[in-house]
């Protein structure tokens, strides 16, 4: 690895710490109390201390040691949590972030700005900070190449010193001391062999040891500890168990395995012994196979190997992997193209009939499934990623206009693809700084109204199907039909005389060219906005609704499909075109005859075991020219709580869909979202089941 | 209350080194010209904790000093290092026969001293 | 294709559309295909054939004939799909054109070539880049992007849906498909 990689690395670390930073921060204004977050904030500005200082970004090191030395007192409860606090460390924070920023060459440092910042952070430390820095960042230094240890090693060892060793003046327990000190340890003493008193020579060494040791260091530094006695002991090194990512599947050594691997037992009479229900341990006692003391031993060895496992696990789960969107966009993209051989490999083997290539299809089957999977669930990232980052939007901004605004989230953890979510960011900070800056009215306003003088903010996501359902409540003043009326007409966007429903006239406010706001407010910018905003939502083949209560308040409401650029597929047929039904929303399939058809003519529904279920018929809808057969079928799908059936000729089973986008040129047809390319290379449509209802509702 | 070491070596320089390394570590010491001399003081004072002796000195050597150590009740199990050098691998073996806890090899660096007292003196 | 000829727009595909030749600016020009199985698309403009599968990617493919307001002919073991680099609203996506057949490609000079005529052309003249003169014949240069970008307010015309403005609602748009369906 190069330098440019660490300093990558690093700042990479340090968004993500400042991330977090900022989150515990808006915490503990909430909660001053929160010892846990104001820990996270020590936590994270001391590692950005430490690797800044290692990396020689002096600047950031300095910069930040007076901050840690701060956020120090704070913990130990020396500081009290004032607004005025909370300002400082986030304008400290900023300022750090800038810091590191203009390592890379992008941005400036405002020197006036670091003065201001130090001179009220040394005011809170009360001391005059020395210039130690490099001190600390030494210390630091140390802890953190700790931290970047080369991976461990479970050592087994048994030593048995000789006989004499305590006439050559050894001290066994010291061997053993400096054992310990190389890392985490189960140490197991033998002393069975001590005789009784009577034929006890008090200076003879009776005992032994079996270690089982977690450490990064090699068997010849183990040997070295032994070195004044390897003539005079039997000494036996192994290593039983190595750490290395990805090690958590491994299964953890069973008993009677490492108890074989010690030739202790055979393979035979462990078999003959598990065919009891007992512990395989409890059982070698029993059946005097084994004593009690070896069997305590590889206890005590798996037990080392579980716990350092676990740990090992833990410190995985904590350290996360960063990858380049591009990387994992590509890595989609292969996975695309291998889930589409798949299924020609399917079509192919199952048209040959050849039992050994089916099984062999089916075994690629399953693995391209699980690989798709896990690729499609490394893209999904909770919503909450960007929700923080509102808290601290609405905060500022609601504090820059004089308002007083309360922004609640919900549904956090509602997971979405991670391209979604990045293009989700500036629509909904537009429409967040829409709310502020229009929605919620000031202080005054509000209580003249009798409302109270905070306004509150909800935004929301939950999953609803095969969609994410975004929402932005404000309880501000709504919108004002009548005001964008009038200036839709001014704008030429609608004609005087046009009659529009309440609904169409919010709609307007997606025009391009058109804003309410009589002066270009430097917050929410000029009226470019909410087109732009529609047609991203568009682009991600979402829908974006606007409700109003004049008066009380504004309802937008997101609707996002969870873009996965693979699903599960139901494929049917309808004359020689094939389509797809997404999976998710497919309950079950039906027959319907054309006796029935014929008799229910003219009302579309059916009978499903006593519940109406209303039908399309897809033929009708798509303007399907041809005579439909005497047997077709309906699937019956389930869109937010709605059944609904779709009638096709035929249903052909699950298919793995990979999604291909129509394309600009199709950008109107709603009830085709994408389509798919077959095993054997014809194109199947896949249908949008919701654009479909919505159709039936009118 | 520190440990009490005791260096032998007929080589003032070297008495000197061993003995100011470890009082900066922390021990007292006493310090013995030759084999003679380290029994006198054994015999003499019952608080030594450990030896530190060459091997090649007049009077009496290091292998005899140690038999006589280990002979002596008192200091049967007293940890004693060797100061030898590389070529003298006959003597090392001699030594351990005789009941050496270790060796340390000339010339060293006072961390590598401390590291093997730290072995074999608690 | 050596690069500087790629950086001149002189050259031409020619081809044939119920025989009269049209040429587009070969710099737009991917691939020639020859005919494949077109899979239709619902609620599009007659004009859009429907798409292709193009090794894995989904193509569309417009038919001039319809969009010209030629008269239709058979397919010919000559008819093949000219695959294009075009722009629809500053966005970069492929299209393909169906021709009754590929003819050659020719270099025109500019001086060769002449704007459109007001009149005289079965076609609207916004798609026309110009009218080339090869050899005392007159070629009709064909601006493929005109066909979407003017198209795009015209798709919707053609599709007699309801357009108030820019971006017109989903409401009022499922309203008129009702009312079509009604029809």
């Amino acid at each position: 690895m190069n330098e440019t990689n660490f300093n990558d690395i690093f700042r990479q670390e340090a968004d993500e710490l400042l991330f977090e930073i900022e989150e515990a921060v808006l915490e503990i204004e909430e909660n001053p109390d929160d010892i846990e977050a104001i820990n996270r904030i020590f936590r994270a500005v001391h590692t950005i201390k430490g690797s800044g200082g290692m990396l020689g970004f002096t600047k950031v090191a300095q910069f930040t040691h007076v901050l840690e030395t701060v956020l120090d007192r704070l913990r130990e409860g020396d500081l009290p949590v004032t607004k005025d606090l909370i300002n400082l460390i986030l304008r400290s924070r900023d300022h750090v972030k800038s810091l590191i920023d203009s390592t890379s060459g992008a941005g400036a440092i405002d020197p006036d700005q670091e003065e201001i910042l130090l001179t009220q952070l040394n005011d809170l430390i009360q001391i005059n900070e020395d210039k130690n820095t490099r001190n600390d960042s030494g210390n630091t230094m140390e802890e953190n190449l700790s931290k970047y240890s080369p991976k461990a090693f479970i050592y087994r060892i048994t030593f048995k010193p000789g006989k004499d060793i305590f006439r050559s003046g050894t001290d066994p327990g010291l061997l053993i001391e400096e054992l310990k000190s190389f890392g985490d340890h189960n140490i197991i003493l033998h002393y069975k062999n001590i005789p009784s008193i009577d034929v006890l020579i008090p200076d003879e060494c009776y005992l032994s040891w079996d270690i089982i040791l977690t450490t990064s260091r090699t068997d010849d530094d183990i040997k070295d500890i032994f070195i004044f006695v390897e003539d005079n002991c039997e000494l036996t090194i192994d290593i039983v168990d190595e750490l290395t990512e990805g090690d958590d599947d491994k299964e953890i050594k069973k008993i009677g395995e490492i108890l074989v691997e010690r030739q202790v037992i055979s393979e035979e009479e462990i078999k003959n012994t598990l065919n009891d229900q007992k512990r395989l341990g409890e059982l070698l006692i029993e059946k005097n196979k084994v004593d009690y003391d070896t069997i305590e031993t590889a206890l005590a060895e798996q037990a080392q190997i579980k716990k350092t496992r676990e740990k090992h696990r833990e410190e995985i789960k904590a350290s996360s992997l960063r990858v380049t969107s591009e990387k994992l966009d590509s890595l989609v993209d292969l996975v695309g193209e291998l889930v589409t051989v798949q299924a020609r490999l399917s079509q192919f083997s199952s048209i040959m009939d050849h039992s050994e290539l089916l099984s062999i299809a089916e075994e690629v089957e399953k693995l391209t499934t699980e690989l798709r999977d896990n690729t499609m669930d490394i893209r999904m990232m909770p919503i909450g990623t960007i929700f923080s980052k509102f808290k601290r939007l609405v905060r500022d901004l609601s504090s820059d206009l004089g308002k007083g605004i309360n922004l609640v989230t919900e549904g956090a953890e509602t997971e979405l693809d991670k391209t979604v979510i990045d293009r989700l960011d500036d629509p909904l900070v537009h429409l967040i700084r829409n709310c502020i800056d229009h929605g919620i009215e000031t202080p005054s306003v509000r209580k003249e109204n009798g409302k109270p003088e905070t306004g509150t903010i909800y935004l929301s996501a939950v999953h609803k199907g095969a969609y994410v359902v975004i929402t932005i409540k404000d309880d501000g003043a709504g919108l004002n039909a009548e005001a964008i009326r009038e200036k839709a007409i001014e704008k030429g966007i609608i004609q005087r005389e046009a009659t529009l429903s309440e609904k169409q006239i919010y709609e307007i406010i997606f025009a391009p060219g058109f804003s309410t706001a009589t002066t270009v407010s430097n917050i929410s910018g000029r009226g470019v906005g909410m087109d732009v905003v529609k047609r991203t939502i568009g682009s991600l083949r979402g829908s974006i609704e606007l409700d109003s209560l004049p008066g009380k308040g504004t309802v937008i409401t997101l609707k996002l499909p969870l873009t996965l650029a693979i699903i599960n597929g139901l494929l049917v047929s309808i004359a020689d075109t094939s389509y797809i039904l997404p999976l998710a929303t497919v309950e079950e399939c039906v027959e319907l005859t054309r006796d029935y058809s014929d008799q229910s003519k003219g009302t579309n529904l059916l009978n499903v075991r006593g519940e109406i279920v209303p039908y399309i018929r897809l033929r009708d809808h798509l303007n399907i020219k041809g005579k439909k057969p005497s047997l077709e079928h309906i699937v019956i799908t389930d869109v937010e709580d709605k059944r609904i059936g779709f009638v096709v000729d035929k249903v052909i089973g699950g298919h793995q869909t990979v999604i291909k986008a129509l394309g600009p040129v199709f950008k109107y047809v709603k009830e085709v979202s994408g389509a798919t390319i077959l095993g054997d290379g014809k194109i199947a449509l896949i249908l949008d089941v919701n654009a479909l209802m919505l159709f039936k509702e009118h | 209350m520190s440990k009490v070491i005791m260096a032998v070596d007929d080589s003032t320089s070297i008495r000197q080194m061993v003995g100011f390394i470890l009082k900066d570590a922390g021990f007292e010491v006493i310090e013995a010209v030759d084999g003679q001399d380290a029994v006198n003081h054994l015999l003499k004072n019952s608080g030594i904790d450990m030896i530190i002796t060459d091997l090649n000195m007049p009077n009496m050597d290091g292998i005899e000093l140690i038999k006589q150590a280990r002979a002596m009740p008192k200091y049967k199990y007293i940890p004693i290092v060797m100061l030898t050098t590389e070529s003298q691998d006959n003597k090392k073996q001699a030594g351990k026969a005789a009941g050496a806890t270790g060796w340390i090899v000339k010339p060293f660096q006072p961390e590598q001293l401390l590291a093997v007292i730290r072995k074999v003196l608690r | 294709m050596a690069a500087t000829e790629i950086l001149e727009t002189n050259k031409y595909l020619s081809f044939k559309l119920d025989n009269e030749i049209y040429a587009f600016d070969i710099s737009q020009v991917r691939e020639v295909l020859d005919y494949t199985e077109i899979t239709k698309v619902p609620k599009m403009p007659v004009f859009v054939k429907g798409i292709i599968n193009l090794r894995g990617g989904v193509v569309p493919v417009v038919d001039l004939r319809k969009k010209f307001d030629l008269p239709t002919s058979e397919n010919t073991v000559n008819t093949c799909i000219i695959i294009m680099d075009i722009s629809i609203d500053n966005e970069k996506t492929l299209i393909g054109a169906l021709a009754d057949s590929v003819q050659e490609v020719m270099t025109i000079e500019p001086d060769f070539i002449e704007p459109p005529p007001k009149i005289g052309t079965r076609l609207d003249t916004e798609f026309i880049r110009g009218m080339g003169k090869k050899n005392d014949k007159f070629i009709i240069i064909i601006d493929i992007d005109k066909v979407f970008s003017v198209g795009e307010t015209y798709m919707l015309q053609e599709t007699g849906e309801y357009r108030g403005f820019e971006d017109a609602s989903q409401e009022d748009m499922d309203k008129n498909i009702d009312k079509k369906e009604i029809n």
